[in-house]
């Protein structure tokens, strides 16, 4: 329990900050957004960040994978060069190229952003699955197991902690990154931001920065409870952190 | 049981790592794949589980072509260990040493049934305290026994290992060295085992193939590959103390003499004395009324002053067994101050001492059994 007391104090203390703004109502001409209105953005911003961290698992867990097998391991450092430039690209210029592609709106934003989320979670699963000592495949494979079993049984569980925190980190920085996405008409607690920015209205701003930092906060404790939970016991957390933004 | 037969094994690269092997292990053979490194001793033993592909030859296991059989069939019809162990971190001891039972669909309680049985074989027990474990929660000593463990497993008739016991601290792979002997005495196993350790090969096993750069040099019984190196290899490969590593080969009861001179701990000096001189020996064995080793007296002691053999006796309580190595015997009779050793039985009964006398003596009489060297060298040249 311990472990959760400054997470729950942080988290506490962003929701607390809200509800501050929210009540104040209205500053000056400029009305605030609207608890529903927020509540809105929010789920909306969620949508986002899940959409785009589905995504990009559903792409990248296999593509890590794959990158392992011996047949393809030549593409690698070609498709890790990529994913890095991808990286350094700034999020807003990222985003702002996704939107001349796709059009404005959601379609775009959860696209940007699972290309972005893509490269921690492909790394992390080439990381951890080649990470697993050849000793333990070996004996695997020595005793008769087939090449899924191995796969299942062995490579993936040991993988696991590894690729955990390569979603937990893409997945809380895309929170984040995820605010950007209201500048290109995707909806979110990005809007409420903007909005706030445009009017100079700082109880605005923070209307729509708390939530998005306490949202961030609380998706890094459930993905940090589902790694400790698909780390099978008998491993040292010590892999936790093998890539962090 | 195994048999290779022209069995070649070369790299895309052109080297030849196997060239030409043919050997054959009977059943319940404990074989040493013996070499230095890189003498295609590993490459051999994976081609008997199909892990490293044949060049040229067959490989037979039960009579069968390993090539016509289903590879991973074939490789859970035999235990596999090698030296990094490679336990599943994320299983539990259980589950590790079930891996192959699991994989042929055994039961639950069958598993748990044979886990038990099978850490208590190895030496784990209470096998409910280490079922649950995890490797991490292992020592490296702990760890070898639950790799020897696994590829116990579903009772296979033969076993590969490789470097089993290469990892861990000298006190502790002589101890698992010995513990396997005694579990290979109640299982007899036919087993291929990879080592580039003379000492282990000549301990443990009933032959050894002597290999070099992909060659099989000789194959063997320990004895005779000590006593009649087939070549200078061989012969640089045991070393020049190979009559001592001999010595590791016989017991204790082959060279003891089993009717030594002794007197009993409450004789009298001069009675001492007295059987000292008419058996013209000059040490005697104090045993007590139950026949119990208790010491030593030789001609310096019994010049003291006292009265009974017990006040002047040197006691001495380092003894062997009859199944003590000789190597070891001779090195506690260097050790000690009567350079005697006492030989006692379970219950401490005196049953014969190793002197440096009877020691010699066997062994020149164990030369002289064997036929006489040079010609059997010469002989083997020939053959070959």
């Amino acid at each position: 329990m311990k472990r959760y007391l400054p997470m729950l104090v942080a988290l506490g203390g962003m929701v607390g900050l809200t509800i501050w703004m929210t009540n104040i109502g209205q500053v000056g001409f400029f009305p605030l957004a609207a608890p529903s209105k927020l509540l809105r953005e929010v789920m909306r911003h969620l949508q986002i960040v899940v959409y785009a961290a589905a995504l990009a698992i559903g792409v990248g867990l296999p593509l890590g994978f794959v990158l392992t097998r011996r047949a393809f391991r030549f593409v690698s450092p070609i498709l890790v060069g990529l994913t890095n430039m991808g990286q350094t690209l700034p999020t807003l210029a990222f985003i702002g190229i996704f939107a001349v592609v796709l059009g404005l709106g959601l379609q775009a934003a959860v696209i940007a952003l699972a290309v972005y989320a893509l490269l921690p979670i492909v790394r992390n699963t080439y990381a951890g699955i080649r990470s697993v000592d050849p000793a333990t495949k070996e004996a695997a494979r020595g005793m008769g197991m087939s090449t899924a079993q191995i796969v299942w049984k062995v490579e993936l569980p040991l993988a696991m902690p590894v690729i955990m925190a390569g979603i937990r980190t893409s997945t809380v920085l895309n929170v984040g990154t995820a605010a950007v996405a209201g500048m290109i008409g995707a909806g979110g607690l990005g809007e409420i931001i903007m909005s706030g920015l445009a009017m100079r209205v700082t109880e605005m701003v923070l209307q729509g920065a708390a939530p998005t930092a306490g949202l961030a906060i609380a998706l890094d404790a459930v993905l940090g409870t589902a790694e400790q939970w698909l780390t099978p016991r008998g491993m040292k957390p010590a892999t936790e952190m093998v890539f962090r933004g | 049981m195994i048999k290779l037969e022209d069995v070649t094994k070369i790299y895309p690269d052109g080297t030849k790592a196997v060239d030409d092997v043919t050997l054959e292990i009977e059943k319940g053979e404990f074989c040493v794949l013996l070499g230095p490194s890189g003498c295609g001793k590993t490459t051999s033993l994976k081609m008997i589980n199909r892990l490293i592909s044949l060049s040229q030859g067959k490989i037979y296991v039960d009579g069968r072509d390993v090539y016509q059989m289903d590879v991973n069939q074939l490789r859970r019809s035999m235990g596999y260990a090698i030296q990094e162990i490679g336990l599943f971190p994320h299983m539990t001891v259980e589950q590790n040493v079930t891996t192959v039972p699991r994989l042929l669909g055994w039961s639950k309680a069958r598993c748990r049934e044979r886990t038990a049985e099978l850490l208590d074989l190895v030496g784990l027990s209470p096998p409910e305290t280490f079922m649950r474990r995890f490797p991490n929660e292992l020592s490296g000593g702990q760890k070898q026994r639950v790799g020897v463990a696994r590829c116990l497993g579903a009772d296979p008739p033969i076993l590969l290992m490789d470097e089993p016991f290469g990892a861990i601290d000298p006190i502790t792979r002589e101890r698992l060295q010995d513990e396997f002997l005694r579990i290979q005495d109640e299982i007899r196993k036919t087993i291929a085992f990879v080592t580039h350790d003379i000492h282990e090969a000549v301990k443990m096993g009933d032959t050894i193939a002597l290999m070099r750069d992909g060659i099989l040099v000789q194959h063997a019984p320990p004895a005779e590959m000590l006593a009649h190196p087939k070549d200078s290899f061989v012969e640089d490969f045991v070393g020049s103390d190979r009559a001592l590593k001999a010595l590791q080969l016989m017991r204790v009861r082959d060279v003891m003499d089993e009717t030594p001179p002794k007197v009993r701990i409450d004789e009298s000096l001069e009675t001492a004395r007295g059987r000292m001189q008419e058996l013209g020996v000059n040490f005697l064995a104090v045993v007590n009324e139950d026949e119990r080793f208790e010491g030593w007296v030789n001609r310096r002691v019994l010049r003291r002053s006292g009265e009974q053999v017990k006040d002047v006796m040197m006691r001495y309580t380092v003894t062997g067994r009859r199944d003590t190595p000789v190597n070891e015997a001779l090195s506690l009779m260097l050790g000690s101050a009567i350079g005697n050793l006492g030989v006692v039985d379970r219950r401490d009964k005196l049953i014969g001492v190793v002197t440096f006398r009877s020691l010699s003596e066997a062994i020149q009489a164990s030369y002289s059994e064997d036929e006489d060297p040079d010609e059997a060298h010469a002989e083997r040249e020939t053959a070959a």
